[in-house]
Protein backbone atom coordinates (compact mmCIF):
# COMPACT_ATOMS: atom_id res chain seq x y z
CA UNK A 1 0.00 0.00 0.00
CA UNK A 2 1.35 3.48 -0.70
CA UNK A 3 2.62 5.15 2.44
CA UNK A 4 0.22 7.33 4.38
CA UNK A 5 0.71 11.08 4.53
CA UNK A 6 2.36 12.66 7.53
CA UNK A 7 -0.88 13.71 9.23
CA UNK A 8 -2.43 10.29 8.62
CA UNK A 9 0.63 8.71 10.22
CA UNK A 10 0.26 10.91 13.29
CA UNK A 11 -3.36 9.85 13.72
CA UNK A 12 -2.42 6.19 13.24
CA UNK A 13 0.40 6.57 15.74
CA UNK A 14 -1.97 8.03 18.34
CA UNK A 15 -4.49 5.22 17.89
CA UNK A 16 -1.81 2.53 18.03
CA UNK A 17 -0.07 4.15 20.99
CA UNK A 18 -3.37 4.07 22.86
CA UNK A 19 -3.76 0.37 22.04
CA UNK A 20 -0.13 -0.26 23.03
CA UNK A 21 -0.64 1.41 26.42
CA UNK A 22 -3.78 -0.67 26.89
CA UNK A 23 -1.74 -3.83 26.21
CA UNK A 24 0.86 -3.03 28.85
CA UNK A 25 -1.67 -1.53 31.28
CA UNK A 26 -2.01 -4.75 33.35
CA UNK A 27 1.75 -4.74 33.90
CA UNK A 28 1.78 -1.05 34.86
CA UNK A 29 -1.20 -1.48 37.16
CA UNK A 30 0.41 -4.56 38.75
CA UNK A 31 3.58 -2.60 39.46
CA UNK A 32 1.74 0.42 40.90
CA UNK A 33 -0.49 -1.82 43.03
CA UNK A 34 2.56 -3.59 44.44
CA UNK A 35 3.66 -0.26 45.92
CA UNK A 36 0.34 0.59 47.57
CA UNK A 37 -0.98 -0.09 51.04
CA UNK A 38 -3.90 -2.48 51.52
CA UNK A 39 -6.16 0.44 52.52
CA UNK A 40 -5.27 2.28 49.35
CA UNK A 41 -6.08 -0.72 47.15
CA UNK A 42 -9.34 -1.57 48.90
CA UNK A 43 -10.44 2.05 49.26
CA UNK A 44 -13.51 3.17 47.40
CA UNK A 45 -11.84 6.05 45.58
CA UNK A 46 -9.70 5.06 42.63
CA UNK A 47 -6.09 6.09 43.04
CA UNK A 48 -3.73 5.50 40.18
CA UNK A 49 -0.36 6.35 41.67
CA UNK A 50 0.61 5.05 45.12
CA UNK A 51 0.54 7.98 47.56
CA UNK A 52 3.47 6.65 49.55
CA UNK A 53 5.39 3.88 47.69
CA UNK A 54 5.69 0.81 49.93
CA UNK A 55 8.94 -0.73 48.70
CA UNK A 56 8.85 -2.97 51.76
CA UNK A 57 6.08 -5.00 50.06
CA UNK A 58 8.80 -6.69 48.00
CA UNK A 59 10.82 -7.84 50.98
CA UNK A 60 7.54 -8.75 52.67
CA UNK A 61 6.58 -11.05 49.79
CA UNK A 62 10.04 -12.63 49.73
CA UNK A 63 9.70 -13.45 53.43
CA UNK A 64 6.39 -15.25 52.93
CA UNK A 65 7.54 -17.62 50.17
CA UNK A 66 10.90 -18.48 48.58
CA UNK A 67 10.28 -16.70 45.28
CA UNK A 68 13.96 -16.41 44.43
CA UNK A 69 14.23 -20.19 44.81
CA UNK A 70 11.22 -20.63 42.44
CA UNK A 71 12.78 -18.27 39.91
CA UNK A 72 16.07 -20.13 40.12
CA UNK A 73 14.21 -23.45 39.61
CA UNK A 74 12.45 -22.09 36.53
CA UNK A 75 15.62 -20.54 35.18
CA UNK A 76 17.82 -23.59 35.69
CA UNK A 77 15.33 -26.19 34.43
CA UNK A 78 14.42 -24.06 31.40
CA UNK A 79 18.12 -23.60 30.58
CA UNK A 80 18.92 -27.31 30.79
CA UNK A 81 15.78 -28.21 28.83
CA UNK A 82 16.63 -25.73 26.07
CA UNK A 83 20.24 -26.93 25.77
CA UNK A 84 19.16 -30.58 25.62
CA UNK A 85 16.45 -29.77 23.07
CA UNK A 86 18.82 -27.84 20.85
CA UNK A 87 21.38 -30.64 20.96
CA UNK A 88 18.89 -33.40 20.09
CA UNK A 89 16.91 -31.30 17.62
CA UNK A 90 20.12 -30.34 15.80
CA UNK A 91 21.01 -33.99 15.32
CA UNK A 92 17.56 -34.93 14.08
CA UNK A 93 17.13 -31.84 11.92
CA UNK A 94 20.50 -32.60 10.32
CA UNK A 95 19.42 -36.16 9.56
CA UNK A 96 16.11 -34.91 8.13
CA UNK A 97 17.74 -32.32 5.89
CA UNK A 98 21.19 -33.65 4.95
CA UNK A 99 21.03 -37.44 5.15
CA UNK A 100 19.38 -40.06 3.02
CA UNK A 101 17.66 -42.98 4.71
CA UNK A 102 14.58 -45.10 4.25
CA UNK A 103 11.44 -43.76 5.90
CA UNK A 104 12.78 -40.23 6.22
CA UNK A 105 9.61 -38.56 4.96
CA UNK A 106 7.35 -40.86 6.94
CA UNK A 107 9.34 -40.07 10.07
CA UNK A 108 8.94 -36.36 9.45
CA UNK A 109 5.19 -36.76 8.94
CA UNK A 110 4.86 -38.68 12.23
CA UNK A 111 6.78 -35.99 14.11
CA UNK A 112 4.66 -33.30 12.43
CA UNK A 113 1.50 -35.12 13.50
CA UNK A 114 2.58 -35.35 17.14
CA UNK A 115 3.07 -31.59 17.18
CA UNK A 116 -0.63 -31.17 16.48
CA UNK A 117 -1.72 -33.39 19.35
CA UNK A 118 -2.65 -32.06 22.79
CA UNK A 119 0.04 -32.59 25.41
CA UNK A 120 -2.62 -33.34 28.01
CA UNK A 121 -3.23 -36.71 26.38
CA UNK A 122 0.22 -37.80 27.52
CA UNK A 123 -0.06 -36.62 31.13
CA UNK A 124 -1.36 -39.71 32.95
CA UNK A 125 1.05 -42.20 31.31
CA UNK A 126 3.94 -39.72 31.58
CA UNK A 127 3.12 -39.28 35.26
CA UNK A 128 3.42 -43.03 35.77
CA UNK A 129 6.63 -43.19 33.72
CA UNK A 130 8.17 -40.36 35.77
CA UNK A 131 7.28 -42.08 39.04
CA UNK A 132 8.64 -45.45 37.79
CA UNK A 133 11.89 -43.67 36.94
CA UNK A 134 11.97 -42.43 40.54
CA UNK A 135 11.88 -38.81 39.37
CA UNK A 136 8.59 -37.76 40.94
CA UNK A 137 8.78 -34.43 42.76
CA UNK A 138 12.23 -33.56 41.45
CA UNK A 139 13.60 -30.95 39.09
CA UNK A 140 15.22 -33.78 37.13
CA UNK A 141 11.72 -35.09 36.46
CA UNK A 142 10.65 -31.68 35.15
CA UNK A 143 13.69 -31.59 32.84
CA UNK A 144 13.51 -35.15 31.55
CA UNK A 145 9.81 -35.06 30.71
CA UNK A 146 10.09 -31.75 28.86
CA UNK A 147 12.97 -32.53 26.55
CA UNK A 148 10.66 -33.39 23.68
CA UNK A 149 10.11 -30.29 21.62
CA UNK A 150 8.82 -30.68 18.14
CA UNK A 151 8.52 -26.94 17.60
CA UNK A 152 12.27 -26.31 17.89
CA UNK A 153 12.86 -29.27 15.60
CA UNK A 154 10.71 -27.58 12.95
CA UNK A 155 12.51 -24.30 13.35
CA UNK A 156 15.91 -25.96 13.05
CA UNK A 157 14.85 -28.06 10.08
CA UNK A 158 13.65 -24.89 8.39
CA UNK A 159 16.96 -23.18 9.18
CA UNK A 160 19.13 -26.14 8.12
CA UNK A 161 17.37 -26.30 4.75
CA UNK A 162 18.78 -22.84 4.01
CA UNK A 163 22.40 -23.91 4.54
CA UNK A 164 24.06 -23.88 1.07
CA UNK A 165 24.55 -27.44 -0.19
CA UNK A 166 27.99 -26.57 -1.62
CA UNK A 167 29.33 -25.92 1.87
CA UNK A 168 28.37 -29.41 2.98
CA UNK A 169 29.56 -31.05 -0.27
CA UNK A 170 32.92 -29.34 0.04
CA UNK A 171 33.32 -30.50 3.64
CA UNK A 172 32.42 -34.06 2.67
CA UNK A 173 34.94 -33.95 -0.17
CA UNK A 174 37.56 -32.95 2.39
CA UNK A 175 36.68 -36.05 4.38
CA UNK A 176 34.91 -34.33 7.29
CA UNK A 177 32.61 -36.58 9.34
CA UNK A 178 28.87 -35.85 9.46
CA UNK A 179 29.24 -35.04 13.16
CA UNK A 180 31.89 -32.46 12.38
CA UNK A 181 29.90 -30.96 9.50
CA UNK A 182 26.89 -30.52 11.76
CA UNK A 183 28.70 -28.77 14.62
CA UNK A 184 31.35 -26.91 12.61
CA UNK A 185 29.37 -25.81 9.55
CA UNK A 186 25.60 -26.24 9.78
CA UNK A 187 25.08 -25.07 13.36
CA UNK A 188 27.29 -21.95 13.12
CA UNK A 189 25.62 -20.99 9.81
CA UNK A 190 22.17 -21.34 11.42
CA UNK A 191 23.08 -19.46 14.59
CA UNK A 192 20.12 -17.07 14.42
CA UNK A 193 17.63 -19.89 14.02
CA UNK A 194 19.09 -21.59 17.08
CA UNK A 195 18.84 -18.41 19.16
CA UNK A 196 15.23 -17.93 18.05
CA UNK A 197 14.28 -21.50 18.88
CA UNK A 198 16.06 -21.23 22.23
CA UNK A 199 14.20 -18.03 23.20
CA UNK A 200 10.74 -19.32 22.31
CA UNK A 201 11.36 -22.57 24.14
CA UNK A 202 12.93 -20.85 27.16
CA UNK A 203 9.92 -18.56 27.66
CA UNK A 204 7.54 -21.50 27.43
CA UNK A 205 9.42 -23.60 29.95
CA UNK A 206 10.13 -20.73 32.31
CA UNK A 207 6.38 -20.00 32.45
CA UNK A 208 5.26 -23.64 32.36
CA UNK A 209 2.53 -24.40 34.85
CA UNK A 210 0.15 -27.35 34.48
CA UNK A 211 2.53 -30.26 33.98
CA UNK A 212 5.14 -29.13 36.56
CA UNK A 213 2.32 -28.56 39.06
CA UNK A 214 1.29 -32.20 38.63
CA UNK A 215 4.73 -33.73 39.17
CA UNK A 216 6.11 -31.51 41.94
CA UNK A 217 4.84 -31.42 45.53
CA UNK A 218 7.48 -29.83 47.70
CA UNK A 219 8.12 -26.15 47.86
CA UNK A 220 11.79 -26.51 47.03
CA UNK A 221 10.92 -27.98 43.62
CA UNK A 222 8.24 -25.49 42.52
CA UNK A 223 8.67 -23.56 39.31
CA UNK A 224 7.77 -19.89 39.56
CA UNK A 225 4.23 -20.20 38.17
CA UNK A 226 3.47 -23.12 40.48
CA UNK A 227 4.88 -21.35 43.54
CA UNK A 228 3.14 -18.09 42.68
CA UNK A 229 -0.23 -19.77 42.34
CA UNK A 230 0.20 -21.63 45.66
CA UNK A 231 1.06 -18.31 47.28
CA UNK A 232 -1.95 -16.64 45.65
CA UNK A 233 -4.28 -19.36 46.97
CA UNK A 234 -2.71 -19.52 50.43
CA UNK A 235 -3.11 -15.77 50.90
CA UNK A 236 -6.82 -15.96 50.20
CA UNK A 237 -7.57 -14.91 46.67
CA UNK A 238 -9.08 -11.55 47.61
CA UNK A 239 -7.57 -11.00 51.00
CA UNK A 240 -5.83 -8.25 52.82
CA UNK A 241 -2.45 -9.14 51.32
CA UNK A 242 -3.25 -8.00 47.81
CA UNK A 243 -0.27 -5.60 47.51
CA UNK A 244 2.02 -8.45 48.61
CA UNK A 245 0.53 -10.73 45.95
CA UNK A 246 1.15 -8.02 43.35
CA UNK A 247 4.72 -7.59 44.64
CA UNK A 248 5.26 -11.36 44.30
CA UNK A 249 3.85 -11.27 40.77
CA UNK A 250 6.17 -8.39 39.88
CA UNK A 251 9.13 -10.39 41.19
CA UNK A 252 8.09 -13.40 39.13
CA UNK A 253 7.60 -11.46 35.90
CA UNK A 254 10.58 -9.12 36.16
CA UNK A 255 13.24 -11.57 34.87
CA UNK A 256 11.25 -12.13 31.66
CA UNK A 257 10.56 -8.43 31.13
CA UNK A 258 14.29 -7.71 31.42
CA UNK A 259 15.19 -10.53 29.01
CA UNK A 260 12.52 -9.28 26.63
CA UNK A 261 13.75 -5.70 26.50
CA UNK A 262 17.37 -6.80 26.08
CA UNK A 263 16.63 -9.33 23.34
CA UNK A 264 13.54 -7.84 21.70
CA UNK A 265 15.06 -8.06 18.22
CA UNK A 266 15.53 -11.80 18.54
CA UNK A 267 11.92 -12.32 19.59
CA UNK A 268 10.68 -10.50 16.54
CA UNK A 269 13.18 -12.48 14.45
CA UNK A 270 11.92 -15.69 16.00
CA UNK A 271 8.47 -15.00 14.67
CA UNK A 272 9.74 -14.20 11.18
CA UNK A 273 11.76 -17.38 10.93
CA UNK A 274 9.06 -19.66 12.27
CA UNK A 275 6.75 -18.45 9.54
CA UNK A 276 6.56 -20.94 6.72
CA UNK A 277 6.54 -23.98 8.98
CA UNK A 278 3.26 -24.97 7.49
CA UNK A 279 4.14 -23.69 4.02
CA UNK B 1 23.06 -34.97 -3.14
CA UNK B 2 22.24 -36.06 0.36
CA UNK B 3 24.45 -38.73 1.77
CA UNK B 4 23.14 -42.25 2.30
CA UNK B 5 23.40 -42.77 6.05
CA UNK B 6 25.00 -45.86 7.57
CA UNK B 7 23.77 -47.64 10.67
CA UNK B 8 26.08 -45.88 13.11
CA UNK B 9 25.00 -42.48 11.79
CA UNK B 10 21.32 -43.38 11.99
CA UNK B 11 21.85 -44.46 15.58
CA UNK B 12 23.41 -41.14 16.60
CA UNK B 13 21.41 -38.73 14.43
CA UNK B 14 17.98 -40.37 14.44
CA UNK B 15 17.50 -42.98 17.16
CA UNK B 16 19.00 -41.10 20.10
CA UNK B 17 17.04 -37.86 19.48
CA UNK B 18 13.87 -39.92 19.10
CA UNK B 19 14.17 -41.58 22.54
CA UNK B 20 12.47 -38.76 24.52
CA UNK B 21 9.81 -38.37 21.84
CA UNK B 22 8.99 -42.07 22.04
CA UNK B 23 9.07 -42.28 25.87
CA UNK B 24 7.14 -39.11 26.66
CA UNK B 25 4.87 -38.73 23.61
CA UNK B 26 4.25 -41.75 21.47
CA UNK B 27 4.07 -44.43 24.16
CA UNK B 28 1.92 -42.23 26.47
CA UNK B 29 -0.46 -41.47 23.59
CA UNK B 30 -0.98 -45.16 22.95
CA UNK B 31 -1.39 -45.94 26.67
CA UNK B 32 -3.93 -43.10 26.97
CA UNK B 33 -6.07 -44.54 24.23
CA UNK B 34 -5.96 -47.88 26.08
CA UNK B 35 -6.75 -46.29 29.47
CA UNK B 36 -9.79 -44.57 27.99
CA UNK B 37 -11.21 -48.04 27.40
CA UNK B 38 -10.83 -49.06 31.06
CA UNK B 39 -12.35 -48.11 34.41
CA UNK B 40 -9.04 -47.55 36.22
CA UNK B 41 -9.22 -45.21 39.24
CA UNK B 42 -5.48 -44.73 39.76
CA UNK B 43 -5.54 -46.23 43.28
CA UNK B 44 -6.68 -49.81 42.78
CA UNK B 45 -4.12 -52.22 41.33
CA UNK B 46 -6.67 -53.81 38.99
CA UNK B 47 -8.96 -52.44 36.35
CA UNK B 48 -11.32 -53.78 33.74
CA UNK B 49 -11.67 -53.30 30.05
CA UNK B 50 -14.99 -51.53 29.53
CA UNK B 51 -14.97 -50.97 25.78
CA UNK B 52 -16.53 -47.71 24.67
CA UNK B 53 -18.48 -47.23 27.94
CA UNK B 54 -16.53 -44.14 28.95
CA UNK B 55 -17.30 -42.47 25.63
CA UNK B 56 -20.98 -43.43 25.72
CA UNK B 57 -21.26 -42.11 29.29
CA UNK B 58 -19.70 -38.82 28.22
CA UNK B 59 -22.17 -38.30 25.41
CA UNK B 60 -25.01 -38.69 27.90
CA UNK B 61 -23.33 -36.49 30.50
CA UNK B 62 -24.58 -32.89 30.72
CA UNK B 63 -21.30 -31.68 32.21
CA UNK B 64 -19.50 -33.01 29.13
CA UNK B 65 -21.95 -31.45 26.70
CA UNK B 66 -21.71 -28.12 28.52
CA UNK B 67 -17.92 -28.34 28.40
CA UNK B 68 -18.05 -29.09 24.67
CA UNK B 69 -20.27 -26.07 24.19
CA UNK B 70 -17.99 -23.85 26.30
CA UNK B 71 -14.94 -25.07 24.39
CA UNK B 72 -16.56 -24.21 21.09
CA UNK B 73 -17.54 -20.73 22.28
CA UNK B 74 -14.13 -20.12 23.86
CA UNK B 75 -12.28 -21.27 20.74
CA UNK B 76 -14.32 -19.25 18.24
CA UNK B 77 -14.41 -16.15 20.44
CA UNK B 78 -10.64 -16.16 21.02
CA UNK B 79 -9.32 -17.26 17.63
CA UNK B 80 -11.35 -14.90 15.43
CA UNK B 81 -10.70 -11.65 17.37
CA UNK B 82 -7.02 -12.56 17.76
CA UNK B 83 -6.63 -13.02 14.00
CA UNK B 84 -8.77 -10.02 12.97
CA UNK B 85 -7.21 -7.60 15.47
CA UNK B 86 -3.72 -8.95 14.77
CA UNK B 87 -4.25 -8.29 11.06
CA UNK B 88 -5.73 -4.81 11.57
CA UNK B 89 -2.92 -3.78 13.94
CA UNK B 90 -0.30 -5.10 11.51
CA UNK B 91 -1.81 -3.18 8.56
CA UNK B 92 -1.90 0.01 10.63
CA UNK B 93 1.63 -0.47 11.97
CA UNK B 94 2.90 -1.09 8.46
CA UNK B 95 2.15 2.57 7.65
CA UNK B 96 4.41 3.87 10.39
CA UNK B 97 8.15 4.41 10.10
CA UNK B 98 10.30 5.11 13.14
CA UNK B 99 7.76 4.23 15.80
CA UNK B 100 6.76 0.84 14.35
CA UNK B 101 9.28 -1.24 16.29
CA UNK B 102 8.50 0.45 19.60
CA UNK B 103 4.75 -0.08 19.24
CA UNK B 104 5.25 -3.68 18.15
CA UNK B 105 7.29 -4.17 21.31
CA UNK B 106 4.45 -2.87 23.50
CA UNK B 107 1.82 -5.00 21.80
CA UNK B 108 3.89 -8.18 21.87
CA UNK B 109 4.90 -7.81 25.54
CA UNK B 110 1.88 -9.70 26.97
CA UNK B 111 2.91 -12.82 25.05
CA UNK B 112 6.13 -13.29 26.99
CA UNK B 113 4.56 -12.80 30.43
CA UNK B 114 3.50 -15.89 32.37
CA UNK B 115 -0.21 -16.66 32.03
CA UNK B 116 -0.42 -17.62 35.71
CA UNK B 117 1.02 -14.34 37.01
CA UNK B 118 -0.96 -12.16 34.63
CA UNK B 119 -4.18 -14.05 35.34
CA UNK B 120 -3.72 -13.20 39.02
CA UNK B 121 -3.40 -9.54 38.01
CA UNK B 122 -6.45 -9.74 35.75
CA UNK B 123 -8.51 -11.42 38.47
CA UNK B 124 -8.08 -8.18 40.41
CA UNK B 125 -8.64 -5.95 37.41
CA UNK B 126 -12.04 -7.67 37.02
CA UNK B 127 -12.93 -7.18 40.70
CA UNK B 128 -16.39 -5.52 40.63
CA UNK B 129 -15.81 -3.08 43.50
CA UNK B 130 -12.12 -2.12 43.44
CA UNK B 131 -10.92 -3.30 40.02
CA UNK B 132 -10.02 -0.63 37.45
CA UNK B 133 -12.20 -2.10 34.69
CA UNK B 134 -15.52 -1.43 36.41
CA UNK B 135 -14.26 1.86 37.78
CA UNK B 136 -13.61 3.03 34.22
CA UNK B 137 -16.92 1.60 32.99
CA UNK B 138 -18.63 3.45 35.85
CA UNK B 139 -17.07 6.75 34.82
CA UNK B 140 -18.80 6.45 31.46
CA UNK B 141 -22.07 5.30 33.01
CA UNK B 142 -21.75 1.86 31.39
CA UNK B 143 -23.05 -1.36 33.00
CA UNK B 144 -20.64 -2.83 35.56
CA UNK B 145 -20.85 -6.62 35.35
CA UNK B 146 -19.73 -8.95 38.11
CA UNK B 147 -17.35 -10.53 35.59
CA UNK B 148 -15.82 -13.61 37.20
CA UNK B 149 -18.65 -14.37 39.62
CA UNK B 150 -21.45 -14.19 37.07
CA UNK B 151 -21.95 -17.30 34.94
CA UNK B 152 -23.00 -15.24 31.93
CA UNK B 153 -19.89 -13.03 31.87
CA UNK B 154 -17.13 -15.23 33.34
CA UNK B 155 -16.26 -16.90 30.06
CA UNK B 156 -15.99 -13.49 28.38
CA UNK B 157 -13.52 -12.38 31.02
CA UNK B 158 -11.40 -15.47 30.29
CA UNK B 159 -11.72 -14.74 26.56
CA UNK B 160 -10.59 -11.12 27.03
CA UNK B 161 -7.45 -12.25 28.89
CA UNK B 162 -6.67 -14.87 26.24
CA UNK B 163 -7.09 -12.44 23.33
CA UNK B 164 -5.05 -9.80 25.17
CA UNK B 165 -2.18 -12.25 25.51
CA UNK B 166 -2.25 -13.59 21.95
CA UNK B 167 -3.07 -10.62 19.73
CA UNK B 168 0.46 -9.15 19.67
CA UNK B 169 1.80 -12.52 18.65
CA UNK B 170 -0.62 -12.71 15.70
CA UNK B 171 0.25 -9.08 14.83
CA UNK B 172 3.95 -9.95 14.53
CA UNK B 173 3.23 -12.83 12.15
CA UNK B 174 1.05 -10.60 9.97
CA UNK B 175 3.59 -7.74 10.09
CA UNK B 176 6.20 -10.11 8.77
CA UNK B 177 3.90 -11.37 6.02
CA UNK B 178 3.05 -7.78 5.00
CA UNK B 179 6.68 -6.74 4.62
CA UNK B 180 7.15 -9.62 2.16
CA UNK B 181 4.40 -8.49 -0.24
CA UNK B 182 6.02 -7.30 -3.47
CA UNK B 183 5.78 -3.50 -3.80
CA UNK B 184 4.98 -3.79 -7.51
CA UNK B 185 1.53 -5.14 -6.76
CA UNK B 186 0.45 -1.89 -5.17
CA UNK B 187 1.94 0.14 -7.99
CA UNK B 188 -0.17 -1.89 -10.39
CA UNK B 189 -3.20 -1.20 -8.19
CA UNK B 190 -2.36 2.53 -8.41
CA UNK B 191 -2.38 2.35 -12.19
CA UNK B 192 -5.72 0.54 -12.13
CA UNK B 193 -7.07 3.21 -9.75
CA UNK B 194 -8.10 0.69 -7.10
CA UNK B 195 -9.57 2.09 -3.87
CA UNK B 196 -8.45 1.23 -0.35
CA UNK B 197 -11.20 -1.37 0.19
CA UNK B 198 -10.34 -3.04 -3.11
CA UNK B 199 -6.65 -3.12 -2.26
CA UNK B 200 -7.30 -4.82 1.05
CA UNK B 201 -9.70 -7.30 -0.51
CA UNK B 202 -7.78 -8.05 -3.71
CA UNK B 203 -4.16 -7.86 -2.56
CA UNK B 204 -3.67 -7.93 1.20
CA UNK B 205 -6.11 -10.62 2.25
CA UNK B 206 -5.21 -13.16 -0.48
CA UNK B 207 -1.48 -12.66 0.09
CA UNK B 208 -1.64 -13.16 3.84
CA UNK B 209 -3.98 -16.15 3.57
CA UNK B 210 -1.24 -18.79 4.13
CA UNK B 211 -0.29 -16.93 7.31
CA UNK B 212 -3.94 -16.72 8.35
CA UNK B 213 -4.40 -20.46 7.95
CA UNK B 214 -1.22 -21.13 9.94
CA UNK B 215 -2.37 -18.82 12.76
CA UNK B 216 -5.86 -20.26 12.67
CA UNK B 217 -4.54 -23.77 13.26
CA UNK B 218 -2.01 -22.83 15.95
CA UNK B 219 -4.48 -20.60 17.82
CA UNK B 220 -7.22 -23.21 17.65
CA UNK B 221 -4.92 -25.91 19.03
CA UNK B 222 -3.86 -23.50 21.79
CA UNK B 223 -7.49 -22.64 22.60
CA UNK B 224 -8.38 -26.33 22.87
CA UNK B 225 -5.57 -26.69 25.41
CA UNK B 226 -6.19 -23.50 27.43
CA UNK B 227 -5.81 -24.24 31.11
CA UNK B 228 -3.72 -21.74 33.11
CA UNK B 229 -6.03 -18.74 32.80
CA UNK B 230 -9.15 -20.80 33.55
CA UNK B 231 -7.48 -22.39 36.54
CA UNK B 232 -6.59 -19.02 38.08
CA UNK B 233 -9.53 -16.86 37.04
CA UNK B 234 -12.53 -19.12 37.52
CA UNK B 235 -11.58 -22.76 38.17
CA UNK B 236 -14.22 -23.74 35.66
CA UNK B 237 -16.98 -21.88 37.48
CA UNK B 238 -19.30 -20.25 38.26
CA UNK B 239 -21.62 -23.25 37.88
CA UNK B 240 -19.45 -24.79 35.18
CA UNK B 241 -19.76 -21.84 32.80
CA UNK B 242 -16.01 -21.74 32.04
CA UNK B 243 -15.35 -25.46 32.22
CA UNK B 244 -13.80 -26.37 28.89
CA UNK B 245 -13.02 -29.91 27.76
CA UNK B 246 -9.44 -29.65 28.96
CA UNK B 247 -10.54 -28.35 32.34
CA UNK B 248 -13.10 -31.13 32.60
CA UNK B 249 -10.28 -33.59 31.84
CA UNK B 250 -8.19 -32.05 34.62
CA UNK B 251 -11.03 -32.35 37.15
CA UNK B 252 -11.95 -35.90 36.19
CA UNK B 253 -8.37 -37.15 36.09
CA UNK B 254 -6.50 -35.29 38.80
CA UNK B 255 -9.27 -34.41 41.25
CA UNK B 256 -11.72 -37.31 40.93
CA UNK B 257 -9.13 -39.89 39.77
CA UNK B 258 -11.56 -41.15 37.19
CA UNK B 259 -8.73 -42.02 34.81
CA UNK B 260 -10.82 -43.88 32.25
CA UNK B 261 -13.37 -41.10 31.72
CA UNK B 262 -10.73 -38.38 31.96
CA UNK B 263 -8.48 -39.87 29.32
CA UNK B 264 -11.53 -40.45 27.13
CA UNK B 265 -12.02 -36.67 27.20
CA UNK B 266 -8.43 -36.05 26.08
CA UNK B 267 -8.69 -38.67 23.38
CA UNK B 268 -11.70 -36.72 22.09
CA UNK B 269 -9.65 -33.48 22.20
CA UNK B 270 -6.96 -35.41 20.34
CA UNK B 271 -9.44 -36.50 17.67
CA UNK B 272 -10.69 -32.90 17.26
CA UNK B 273 -7.09 -31.70 16.93
CA UNK B 274 -6.21 -34.39 14.42
CA UNK B 275 -9.31 -33.54 12.40
CA UNK B 276 -8.33 -29.86 12.37
CA UNK B 277 -4.80 -30.73 11.31
CA UNK B 278 -6.14 -32.85 8.48
CA UNK B 279 -8.57 -30.11 7.46
CA UNK B 280 -5.74 -27.57 7.39
CA UNK B 281 -3.74 -29.69 5.00
CA UNK B 282 -6.69 -29.97 2.62
CA UNK B 283 -7.49 -26.26 2.91
CA UNK B 284 -3.90 -25.24 2.32
CA UNK B 285 -3.99 -27.08 -1.00
CA UNK B 286 -7.36 -25.74 -2.11
CA UNK B 287 -8.10 -22.28 -0.85
CA UNK B 288 -4.85 -20.64 0.02
CA UNK B 289 -3.49 -18.40 -2.71
CA UNK B 290 0.24 -18.17 -2.94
Amino acid sequence: MEKATRSERIILFLILAFIGVFMVFPMIWMFLSSLKTTEEVLGSTMTFLPSDPQWSNFSGALELAPFLRYIWNSFSTATVIVLAQLFLSSLLAYALTQMEFRGRNVLFMIILATYMLPAATTYVPSYIIISRMGLMDSLAGVVVSNIVDVFSLFLLRQGFLKVPGELIEAARADGASEWRILWRIVVPTSKNTLINAALISFIGHFNNYLWPSLITNSEENFLISVGLNRFFNSQGAFGQTFPLIMAATVISILPLIIVYFLLQKYFIGAISSSEGIKG
Amino acid sequence: MDKQANFKQLFVFVLIPLIPLVIFWIIPLIISVWLSLTNWDYISPTYEYVGLDNYLNLINNDAFLDALNNTLLFTVATVIPTIVLGFVFAVMLNQLRKTKGFLQGLMFAPWITPMVGMSIVWSWMFNPSVGPINQVLGLFGLPEPNWLSDSSTAIWAVIIVTVWKGVGWAMLFFSDALTKIPKGLFEAADVEGAGLGQRIRMILIPLVSPMTLFLFIILTLDALQAYDQISILTQGGPSGSTRTLLYLYYEMTFQQFNIGAGTAVTVLILIISAFLAFLSMILSKKFVFY
